[in-house]
């Protein structure tokens, strides 16, 4: 009878492994089980290990060919215009399929190990992302972000965790954002922010997740650069809060910290001001929030500042929003603010709330660009200070 | 009671089960009741016994719960998760048996976290056991909120309110705040929601509350906490101190400050100086007193809303200017020497202006600034209106 018993429970541990076990259901398949002896032997099924050791599978690269499937940049130099483009090894990278139903994606043969993974990466970024001669850039970025997104796809598969995985990781948070920034002012069509967001925001809690065991060399740039591509958020806040006191106080996290408490008290001077302060992919990470910031700020000023009689200098206006004059009078025209040759008029009845859309996202010189200084884009994404 | 054999037991169950007694049969496999203590109940292996007197699944369930007993006894939690695990899933699905889900449901909950606290030690996922208690108690909450057949008496909807609150309780703990939402609007489209035993309707209220309270909608937290505090048993001072934690800060935001013999009463005095210092416009002291209370104001997740006080406090401060300078119109001078005087790093006149911009497009302020005469006009009539007024 005991026997019987540890069996049972043995079941449930199973059960609860793979998740999601309704109560009703369970009860259905103890009773099958009883009668099906030989479900008992069934080992616990364990994560594949990749053997594939080179970017992309054999496979892959064959029927790629074949089907005449590569991308330009995996093409065997001088082959590129024949009918039959060759792949270059070295240069072809598997590519991201959706899982779909009697796929198996698990085949060992087709996966890549931790160490590989790395190499792919490093691949990416040296050879693709950072290339001077591969152009346009934004086709560069749709290459590189859905080789990456394989990668990641790799990594989950086999559930990768340790330093590989760090490293991995990291490099792709970074070169999410380093394109976010880039990629800014391009239409929707060729870029798409949203996207981006949302595979930059699963990397980020990954990395996030990854550095709550153990110590990490990284810990705090990431950590800054979440609070800050996260400005305002709750979560990211209070997650913060809570981290060890060693990360906490870090200067970068601290910095970080204090520009979402400007954000909090709704300071809009103080979170430009601070801006300044930030090295260059932290200055990548806060940019999408600058244009809420700018807008923040110009109507807090209409109401501050209403009065018929009193104007502004336009001059004083774009040192604050760090924006260049015409740049400044065009976001004041755009949100009702009237600029008269040098001066501007804050008036609150005549500030109109404008989506955010219709002012379009653009780079930033000031803030972000001058920040780069003579680092090149693989420095950046490797995060060589 | 406390040192019955099995066989007492297992015939006070079936006793229980037989007459549908509810409450009883929920005391018989609560670890709220004294039993549990009891030596000769805790076995490591009662399925034979059970099965004589018992039909199924109440053997099961029993004999799971006579499991957990033994792994209590033996301060392995993790085990007794997984027996309260069986016990709850041979849970029958009869309505005479609400309370018996209940009694099992929260022990459920609680060892799922004691588990987990011990797997903690060693090393295990942050949630993990807890997230599984969770879904367990959905499928259960789901068979009570598509009871339709059974009459409004005795339906399983009596049980939702009791499983969202458990839900509740680890969706803040494992910090899943996005999963209260389908919960919440179970209860508000439903008829009972005002019926339901005022216990649970407190810590309900509690929950929202919170989860308002984060969300920034202050007023409704503000309700729903007040609703809490009120109607929570005054014999749970512990309750009450927690409802309080959240009351506290929201009722701050909305310009009503607590009393000291308030705080003295329930032992909150990490509030009092932030209450002192947010009244005076004392930032310095509210920077310190936050500072140095950190610990507690993060744990409870409260430390943010605190910092919202910091708009409140920068009102009143500029208003002791007003008071101190007479006068309607004020130069912006004076306020950044009131602002460096509580020690506010590196804050120029450009950020003088935006504070007082942000104030006045809140209410707090009734003016405007001048920036070529670098002066704050202030109306004639009540220029710093009263804070309750204004949010």
């Amino acid at each position: 009878m005991s026997r019987k018993t540890n069996y049972r429970i043995g079941s449930h541990s199973r059960r609860r492994g793979g998740g999601r076990a309704g109560g009703r259901e369970w009860r259905q398949e103890q009773y099958e089980e009883e009668n099906n002896e030989e479900v008992q032997s069934r080992a616990e099924p364990s994560e594949p290990r990749g053997t594939c050791m080179s970017m992309c599978p054999a496979r892959e690269l064959r029927e790629r060919e074949a089907q005449r499937r590569l991308h330009r940049f995996e093409m065997l130099a001088g082959t590129e215009r024949d009918r039959m483009p060759k792949a270059d090894p070295s240069r072809t990278v598997k590519e991201y399929s959706r899982p779909a139903a009697g796929k198996d994606s698990t085949r060992p043969s087709d996966l890549r190990p931790p160490s590989v993974l790395l190499k792919t990466v490093h691949f990416l970024v040296d050879d693709i992302a950072a290339s001077p001669t591969l152009q346009p850039w934004n086709e560069v970025y749709d290459f590189v972000f859905d080789r990456l997104r394989c990668v990641r796809q790799d990594m989950v598969i086999q559930r990768v965790s340790g330093p590989e995985c760090v490293a991995v990781l990291e490099r792709m948070v970074r070169f999410l954002l380093y394109a976010s920034y880039r990629l800014c002012e391009e239409p929707l069509r060729l870029y798409d922010p949203r996207i981006n967001d949302t595979h930059l925001q699963e990397c980020l809690s990954w990395l996030l997740d990854c550095y709550s065991s153990g110590e990490h060399q990284h810990q705090e740039e990431f950590q800054a650069l979440n609070l800050l591509y996260n400005l305002g958020s709750a979560r990211a806040l209070q997650c913060a809060l809570e981290l060890p006191e060693r990360v906490r106080t870090s200067p970068a996290v601290c910095l970080a910290l204090e520009v979402n408490r400007a954000h909090l008290e709704r300071n809009p001077v103080r979170v430009l001001r601070m801006a300044r302060r930030l090295d260059f992919l932290q200055s990548c990470a806060l940019h999408r929030h600058l244009g809420a910031c700018r807008r923040d700020l110009l109507m807090l000023y209409s109401h501050g500042h209403s009065s018929r009689n009193c104007r502004f200098p336009l001059q004083h206006l774009s040192h604050l929003l760090a924006l260049e004059r015409p740049r400044t009078a065009q976001l004041c025209q755009a949100v009702g603010v009237a600029v008269n040759g040098d001066w501007v008029a804050f008036s609150k009845t005549s500030y109109t709330e404008t989506p955010l859309g219709d002012v379009p996202s653009c780079l930033s010189p000031e803030l972000v660009d001058k920040k780069q200084g003579d680092r090149t884009v693989s420095e950046v994404i490797h995060g060589c200070a | 009671m406390a040192h019955i054999t099995i066989n007492q037991y297992l015939q006070q169950v079936l006793e229980a089960i037989e007459t549908r007694d509810g409450s009883f049969c929920a005391e018989l496999l609560s670890f709220k009741h004294p039993h549990v203590a009891n030596p000769r109940l805790q076995l490591s292996s009662p399925e034979e016994k059970c099965q004589q007197v018992l039909e199924p699944p109440y053997d099961e369930m029993v004999a799971a719960h006579l499991r957990c007993t033994y792994a209590v006894s033996n301060h392995d939690f993790v085990e007794a998760y997984r027996c309260q695990t069986v016990a709850f899933q041979a849970h029958k699905e009869e309505n005479w048996a609400l309370p018996v889900m209940f009694a099992v449901a929260l022990d459920l909950r609680i060892f799922a976290n004691n588990a987990e606290q011990q797997l903690q030690k060693g090393k295990g996922k942050v949630g993990d056991m807890l997230e599984k208690a969770a879904e367990q108690l959905m499928s259960c909450f789901r068979v009570c909120a598509s009871d339709n057949r059974a009459g409004i008496d005795d339906s399983k909807k009596w049980g939702m309110l009791f499983l969202i609150n458990q839900l509740f309780k680890i969706y803040f703990k494992i910090n899943k705040l996005h999963l209260c939402k389908p919960l919440i609007r179970a209860i508000d489209s439903s008829n009972l929601k005002d019926d339901y035993s005022m216990a649970q309707r407190v810590t309900y209220k509690y929950y929202v509350g919170r989860k308002a309270m984060f969300d920034s909608d202050f007023k409704p937290a503000e309700e729903y906490l007040s609703f809490a505090f009120h109607h929570c048993h005054r014999s749970c001072q512990r309750n009450k101190r927690l409802v309080l934690i959240y009351l506290l800060p929201v009722k701050m935001l909305l310009g009503h400050m607590p009393t000291h013999q308030l705080l003295r009463k329930y032992d909150l005095l990490q509030f009092a100086d932030v209450t002192k210092a947010v009244s005076e416009g004392n930032l310095l002291l509210l920077n310190e007193a936050l500072a140095k209370h950190e610990t507690f104001f993060i744990r409870c997740g409260i430390f943010l809303i605190l910092e919202k006080l910091k708009i409140i406090t920068y009102r009143n401060l500029f208003k002791k200017v007003y008071q101190l300078l007479k006068t309607h119109q004020l130069p912006l001078d004076a306020f950044l020497v009131a602002l460096k005087m509580m020690q506010v790093e590196e804050v120029d006149i450009d950020e003088v202006q935006c504070i007082l911009a942000n104030l006045i497009y809140m209410g707090h302020i009734k003016g405007y600034i001048s920036h070529q005469h670098q002066k704050l006009v202030v109306s004639k009539q009540n220029p710093f209106p009263p804070l309750s007024s204004v949010s």
